[in-house]
């Protein structure tokens, strides 16, 4: 090696350096296996120092993370693909499950509409155009209170080019949010319109990609309860809290 | 439909791990970026391998103490200002010129130049120009995380406190395992075709990562 200066016995550290220094490094990647990273990984915190470097609140935040993105693929392997979009679905009023008397109403609204002329089975002009009449001029308010590190979700359901104008404001605090929505045909995929970290207010107008539901995902990550409250007015059916 | 190619395939999006926590919060946090800081340097084994280069042939404390201290000046100065200036490299191409670095390395430990060019390049001013290149990693890193606007600043620099802690703790590490191995009669022999490997690992990075970008764009 012609680059390198070979060392004297002397320069190199003694044995007993050595071994001293591989006390000393596994000692030290004990305690901060202990205090640091357990906490901040894990959320497993024995000693308290990690709550006091706030580094437990990493580690808690992302098992919160990890638990919903496997909630997440369990809900989207067992939800049924429905094999016609939902609107069209729900004329058939007996098996629709109105969980709130808005969407029972909604459901009406659609199915109506949806009976007077035949309807195609898959999204077509003529099903676009019976829709469009079914969702003009809808216009609601809703409000859900999260604790500290809840979450929750509204959602409409909207087909392909509706728009909704919405609005919502978080009061005693301020909020995570993700506006976003799902297709009918593939419900474990997801398109974000918009995010925000910290925010207080919103507003805007949601233009759907897709036949699906779209809607708004807020989480308080805040110490304090926080109540937001969502306007919504435009071509949608069925707003309601999905969790 | 065209909307379908930019969907997640996660509902909600969730994003897990480090990016999903720094997602989640806004505001001052020192030491939970400290500690991102110091966990990307350790598991960052592209930066480790250069570090491992770099202090190979070193024995003296000052000289460990020269050459780190160039390297974390570089990488530091452009991981701020990548971060600041919002610069717009692939993370590919950077990690490439990172792969490389190791390569540069390896040949110079193994005294190729001298051989080849019959002069030594300036040990020093390699260690910080390949240095700025490493922070120029970083920064790609940190904008992948989506850092809030909100405390960004004293974020970062608690993130590259952080990064130089990391690298302390690693080279502890490494120059323990390299203590007990220079000790070893058969160091001298196996130097060589350490460096050898270390150049191979070097081209797999440089290899890895053109693929990336060529995937990518």
């Amino acid at each position: 090696m012609y680059n390198a200066n070979i060392p004297s016995p002397a320069e190199l550290p003694t044995s007993g350096q050595l071994l001293r220094s591989t006390a000393i490094a596994a000692a030290a990647a004990a305690v901060l296996l202990v205090t640091v990273v357990l906490p901040a990984e894990y959320g497993i915190d024995p000693t308290g120092v990690g709550k006091v470097l706030g580094l437990t609140e990493m580690g808690e935040i992302k098992a919160s993370l990890a638990e919903e993105a496997a909630e997440d693929a369990r809900a989207a392997r067992e939800l049924p693909v429905p094999a016609i979009p939902a609107p069209e679905r729900r004329s058939d009023a007996s098996g629709s499950p109105a969980s709130s008397l808005v969407s029972r109403v909604a459901g009406l609204v659609v199915s109506t509409a949806a009976a007077a002329p035949p309807v195609p089975a898959i999204p077509g002009e003529a099903g676009l155009a019976a829709t469009a009449v079914a969702q003009t001029a809808k216009s609601e308010q809703t409000s859900v209170t999260l604790r500290p590190g809840e979450a929750a979700e509204v959602k409409v359901r909207m087909r392909q080019g509706a728009r909704t104008d919405y609005s919502w404001k978080a009061e005693g605090g301020v909020v995570n949010h993700d506006t976003h929505g799902e297709p009918f045909d593939a419900p474990d995929k997801t398109l974000s319109y918009r995010k925000g970290r910290g925010v207080e207010s919103d507003q805007g107008t949601l233009l759907a990609a897709f036949d699906g539901n779209h809607g708004w995902f807020w989480r308080n990550r805040g110490d304090k309860e926080v109540t937001v409250t969502l306007n919504v007015n435009g071509e949608y059916t069925d707003l309601k809290r999905m969790k | 439909m065209l909307a379908f190619t930019s969907l997640d395939a996660q509902a909600h999006a969730v994003t897990q791990g480090d990016k999903g926590y720094i997602q989640e919060i806004t505001g001052i946090h020192l030491l939970p970026f400290v500690y991102l800081g110091a966990k990307h340097m350790v598991t960052g084994y592209d930066h480790l391998l250069f570090l491992f280069g770099v202090i190979f042939f070193l024995y003296r404390p000052r000289h460990i103490g020269i050459y780190v201290s160039l390297f974390a000046l570089g990488h530091s100065t452009t991981m701020l200002l990548g971060v600041l200036f919002d610069t717009n490299v692939s993370g590919y191409l950077i990690d490439a010129i990172i792969g490389l670095s190791v390569v540069y390395k390896a040949l110079d430990n193994l005294g190729a130049y001298q051989r080849w060019f019959g002069f030594q390049p300036d040990t020093k001013a390699a260690t910080l120009v390949f240095g700025l290149f490493h922070g120029l990693g970083l920064a790609t890193k940190i904008r992948e995380y989506e850092v809030s606007p909100d405390g960004l600043v004293p974020n970062l620099l608690a993130f590259n406190v952080g990064v130089e802690i990391g690298q302390l703790l690693a080279l502890a590490a490494i120059l323990i395992v390299m203590g007990y191995w220079r000790r070893t009669a058969s160091f001298w022999r196996h130097a060589y075709t350490a460096n050898v490997a270390m150049m191979s690992a070097g081209f797999v990075l440089i290899g890895y990562q053109l693929t990336g970008w060529a995937v990518a764009s």
